[in-house]
């Protein structure tokens, strides 16, 4: 197995007003690929930050992220988004562009990726089919319910066929009944497409769910077990 | 990301917020209004007023008069001179004796230019304007013969004539000479009324003027003197014009100015180019007030979707794609504000014109019963050339690139994870 993401000794320091605040203080990480990993932590725990620095939406104050054994702290602003173009992010609160339909969110990635028109359509269109949403296609994110944007954000996430998918808290906003079949969704992803996932939880039942779950607390990993199928 | 994707994208962030992006277009729309209206303008009286003044004054022509400080007096025969000076290019010279007079015809009497010319040579240089509507223009003139302008003959533009063809009226003239001063008067014979020239006339005929044979007014007028010789050369050529202007000069010991008629019309257009940078310059100020609404709108709105750029940063969006489609926004703005905004100043332009035109302050039509207004006869088409046209279409998609520049370039430089978290 390759590794896919790899931290080691990561700090994040953030300053809040004046006062700095530890999120991180020094994790160690490794991803393998094919892998369905669950961060599992109490809020300010810094699983978050941890996603974030994976992501590469953000830079570590000390230590180092390995991506695919790349240094991301070598990479300057252009190659960051050109790396972000191989991650799928699936956030809490969708984050979907109220504006366009989940056709048109699905095809934005692709769109920035520079892909045709013809392509990006008929590509929005198998993932959309994927997540189950054949049919909400022109709907706008308003005229869908909460389970129903997520899984316009997780098509969303797969448009550019990423190196594996970075969820934060994806069930968060989402009734207990539409969370069980996301994550179902998640695990088919995982199990049937090979994609790797990593998920930010704080929710003990969602995390179980997952090959195997590292513990977070106060900024630092104190635990991982691995969880029987 | 494709230059079109980037375009349509922006587009779709406009048509959200169509009230607030229609408000600032209307700013740039207003802007560019005023510079096309303004320019238009200007640029149709420039022209108006070269066509009126190449009409009643040849461009090649020179204008001989002495230098009113030096007390010298061009005399009638000069004229022989002048062709003896420089025969090669001087066609033809004409001596000019003015005086301000009064007609009188039917009991009533009008105030008038008196202008004492050889009517063969003055016909030949002003063929176009100093050519008879009435009767004709003699080549031998009887002593009496009197050609008068058509502002004479109708001076009220309606038909109730002063004097027509045919009619014997008194030219009096007040010899301020003389002690006690005295009355002068004969009786002429109106031979040929002038069409109309229009609103200037610098040398040429006019309207107001009437026209004696020049030896009838070396009597009438007591005098071997006149105030100009009009000077008419073989071509309009910057050398020719030179060198004749200055054999002629010195000739008479630097005691004459000769004026060129293309000088002139030089010194008017670039008086009126200058009147145009100013009036643009005042248009450009509401321009720059709709620029700096632009930038509001666009820091606003970047403000509103900073989460949005989060999201496409998250998504792969690179800073230059994130500044360009704000930039976009911008140039769409801007574009669609300067392309009605160069049709709307284009109406405003024609209304304005046809406002003056009705009022009679620019007398359009002949009709018009204004016998004070300024300019007579004169009227004004906007002119707009396609300097302006597309001049004013970049200016207003430059100014709004400009504008947009600063809150675009905010955009492309905010932190994923910040715009993300905000709210």
């Amino acid at each position: 197995m390759t590794t896919i993401v790899e931290a080691r000794n990561l700090r994040k320091v953030y300053m809040l007003g004046k006062v700095p605040v530890e999120a991180l203080r020094g994790v160690n990480l490794k991803v393998e690929e094919g892998e369905f990993l669950s961060v599992l932590g109490p809020s300010g725990s810094g699983k978050s930050t941890l996603l974030n620095l994976i992501g590469a939406l953000d830079k570590p104050t000390e230590g180092k992220i390995f991506i695919e054994g790349v240094d991301v702290s070598t990479l300057n602003d252009g190659q960051l988004a050109d790396l972000r173009r191989r991650i799928g992010f699936v956030f809490q609160f969708f984050n979907l562009i109220p504006r366009f339909t989940a056709r048109q969110n699905v095809e934005l990635p692709m769109a920035i990726a520079g892909l045709g028109k013809e392509e990006r359509r008929k590509r929005a269109e198998e993932l959309l089919k994927v997540v189950g949403l054949a049919d909400r296609m022109n709907h706008k994110p308003a005229e869908l319910s909460g389970g129903e944007q997520q899984r316009v954000a997780i098509a969303r996430a797969l448009a550019n066929n990423p190196r594996f998918l970075l969820m934060d808290e994806p069930t968060g906003n989402i009734d207990s009944k539409n969370a069980m079949e996301i994550i179902q969704l998640v695990k088919r992803l995982n199990q049937e497409k090979g994609i790797t996932i990593i998920m930010v939880t704080h929710d003990q039942r969602l995390a179980s769910e997952a090959n195997r779950t590292v513990h977070m607390l106060d900024g630092l990993i104190v635990d991982e077990t691995v969880n029987k199928p | 990301m494709k230059i079109t994707d980037i375009f349509s994208y922006a587009f779709s962030a406009i048509k959200l917020r169509k009230l607030r992006a229609g408000l600032t277009t209307l700013g740039v729309v207003i802007g560019i209004a005023a510079i096309v209206a303004l320019l238009s303008i200007t640029q149709g009286l420039q022209v108006a007023i070269a066509t009126q003044l190449q009409k009643g004054f040849a461009t090649d022509t020179l204008i001989v008069t002495a230098r009113s400080e030096s007390g010298f007096k061009l005399l009638v025969n000069d004229t022989r001179t002048i062709e003896e000076i420089d025969g090669e290019n001087v066609t033809v010279s004409l001596a000019v004796i003015l005086r301000t007079g009064y007609i009188k015809s039917g009991g009533r009497t009008s105030r008038v230019s008196i202008v004492g010319v050889n009517f063969t040579a003055y016909k030949e240089i002003y063929s176009s304007t100093f050519s008879a509507e009435e009767g004709d223009i003699p080549q031998n003139p009887e002593n009496n013969a009197v050609v008068v302008g058509k502002r004479v003959s109708d001076p009220w533009g309606n038909g109730t004539l002063f004097c027509r063809t045919g009619d014997n009226v008194e030219i009096i003239w007040t010899n301020t000479t003389a002690r006690p001063l005295k009355n002068e008067t004969f009786t002429g014979s109106v031979v040929a009324v002038l069409k109309e020239v229009g609103g200037f006339s610098l040398g040429g005929p006019s309207d107001t003027s009437i026209y004696i044979p020049i030896t009838q007014a070396q009597t009438f007028f007591g005098t071997e003197e006149c105030e100009m010789i009009i000077v008419r050369l073989k071509n309009a050529d910057k050398a020719t014009i030179e060198s004749t202007a200055k054999a002629i000069r010195e000739a008479f010991g630097g005691q004459v100015t000769v004026t060129s008629s293309t000088a002139i019309l030089n010194v008017i257009s670039s008086v009126f180019s200058t009147i145009e940078l100013f009036l643009a310059g005042i248009a450009a100020i509401s321009l720059l007030v709709a620029g700096i609404g632009i930038m509001n709108i666009m820091i606003v709105s970047m403000m509103e979707r900073t989460r949005e750029i989060g999201i496409l940063k998250a998504l792969g969006m690179k800073n230059r794609q994130v500044l360009l489609i704000f930039l976009s926004e911008a140039a769409i703005i801007g574009l669609l504000g300067a392309v009605i905004g160069v049709g709307a100043g284009w109406g405003i332009a024609q209304v304005t014109v046809r406002i003056f035109r009705g009022g009679g302050s620019f007398g359009g039509g002949m009709r018009q019963t204004n016998q004070a207004s300024l300019a007579n006869g004169i009227t004004i088409s906007p002119v707009l050339t396609p300097t302006v046209l597309f001049g004013a279409i970049a200016f207003g998609l430059i100014v709004s690139l400009l504008f947009g520049l600063y809150p675009a370039w905010r955009a492309s430089k905010l932190k994923p994870v910040e715009a993300l978290r905000y709210e």
